[in-house]
């Protein structure tokens, strides 16, 4: 009876392994020719899905922190590090640059602007154009000091800065309140304690004075209490 | 091997760690721990820190767009007793919440990127800021 099983077994094995080399030298057949194609366009296609999914157009701001042959490292908006591929395709551009403007011209410290392709997985942006820009200031706190003779203004910010607003001609002032809305206003209506948002450009001589381009003031609301609390630490 | 034999083994292996396992149990059960090597924990309650009375989120744009479309929509949620200032490079909208706290405008780009600068204040002067970047391009890359 043991021995009539091992020859079954045997002889089933011996089928089998004759079995397999003829199934592997079958020609496939032009349904399966068919079927592996259709396979393998479906997997490119998925793959380019993928890619693009991965890849997306972004702009940003920045400062350069570093900057080499193919790659600037810039500090944006948000304070946090970021990685910018430069290639070939890449252009630059500066507004005040007289001649040709490229990535040797770029240095650090200076505030640029980057649009390309940002890749979601290595977090790094493949640039396209890089320009330097240059951005307004925007100061918003409470008015700590007024000088009428010099048509300026001492603001103090809720991280303890106090930043003095030069007003100029050009300056257009607004005033806002529930009553009246959002309309052109004065530098005379401007009181201490008003809550304050001045933009503007800083002044190249003393970086610490702000020549306003615009003035935005809300009588109605006070100067926020960190303000205050950051403005008795300065005094005490 | 006797089949019964191999049985008996089982049985006696199954019973031997019966035994054991009682005995264990007991063992655990009896044993007293020495006052002075139990530690009382006591978890410090967190520092309790000031709130802040106002919030803002911006649901558009995102940080970082690329439109094309000079005229960007500016939409978010803040108290509704607050006060929202959108200013751009080159222009500035102050607007009122609705009773809700949500807010909806209006600004106009220009070419390139453009900082975005939304401030909410409050009836007591505090403030909440979100700063973004939105970039106006045509280029096809």
């Amino acid at each position: 009876m043991y021995k009539k099983n091992l020859l079954l077994l045997l002889l089933i094995a011996c089928c089998l392994l004759l079995a397999v080399p003829s199934v592997k030298a079958q020609a496939p057949s032009p349904e399966d020719m068919s079927t592996q194609i259709r396979d393998q366009l479906i997997t490119n296609i998925a793959s380019r899905v993928a890619q693009l999914k991965l890849v997306e157009k972004r702009g940003i701001i920045g400062v350069v922190t570093n900057v080499t042959n193919t790659q600037i490292t810039l500090n944006d908006l948000q304070n946090n590090t970021r990685f910018i591929d430069v290639d070939e395709l890449t252009k630059f551009s500066d507004p005040n640059a007289s001649g040709a403007f490229g990535i040797s011209d770029i240095t650090k410290d200076t505030n640029v602007g980057v649009l390309g392709l940002y890749n979601k997985e290595s977090r790094r942006i493949l640039a396209r154009f890089v320009s330097v820009v240059t951005n307004p200031v925007i100061i918003h706190g409470g008015v700590s000091a007024i000088d009428s003779a010099n048509y300026t203004l001492n603001v103090a910010t809720e991280d303890g800065k106090q930043v003095t607003v030069d007003v100029e001609n050009l300056t257009k002032t607004y005033l806002f309140t529930q009553k009246t809305d959002y309309i052109r206003s004065g530098f005379s209506k401007i009181k201490v304690n008003y809550n304050i948002i001045a933009i503007g450009v800083l002044d190249k001589k003393d970086r610490n004075t702000l020549i306003a381009t615009r003035i935005i003031f809300f009588p109605e609301i006070p100067s926020s209490p960190k303000v205050n609390s950051s403005l008795e630490n300065v005094q005490k | 091997m006797k089949k019964e034999q191999l049985i008996l083994y089982f049985v006696a292996t199954f019973f031997g760690l019966l035994v054991a396992g009682i005995a264990f149990y007991f063992f655990q059960t009896t044993k007293t721990v020495p006052d002075n090597t139990v530690k009382t924990v006591v978890l410090a309650s967190p520092t309790p820190t000031g709130s802040p009375t106002i919030s803002l989120t911006l649901d558009q744009p995102q940080d970082e767009q690329v439109v094309s479309n000079k005229v960007l929509i500016v939409s978010g949620k803040t108290q509704s007793n607050a006060v929202v200032t959108v200013i751009t490079d080159t222009s500035d909208d102050v607007i009122v919440p609705s009773s809700d706290g949500s807010f909806s405008t209006t600004v106009n780009l220009d070419d390139g990127q453009n900082v975005l600068e939304v401030i909410s204040i409050a009836p007591n002067g505090e403030s909440m800021t979100i700063k973004k970047t939105v970039t106006y391009s045509l280029e096809e890359f």
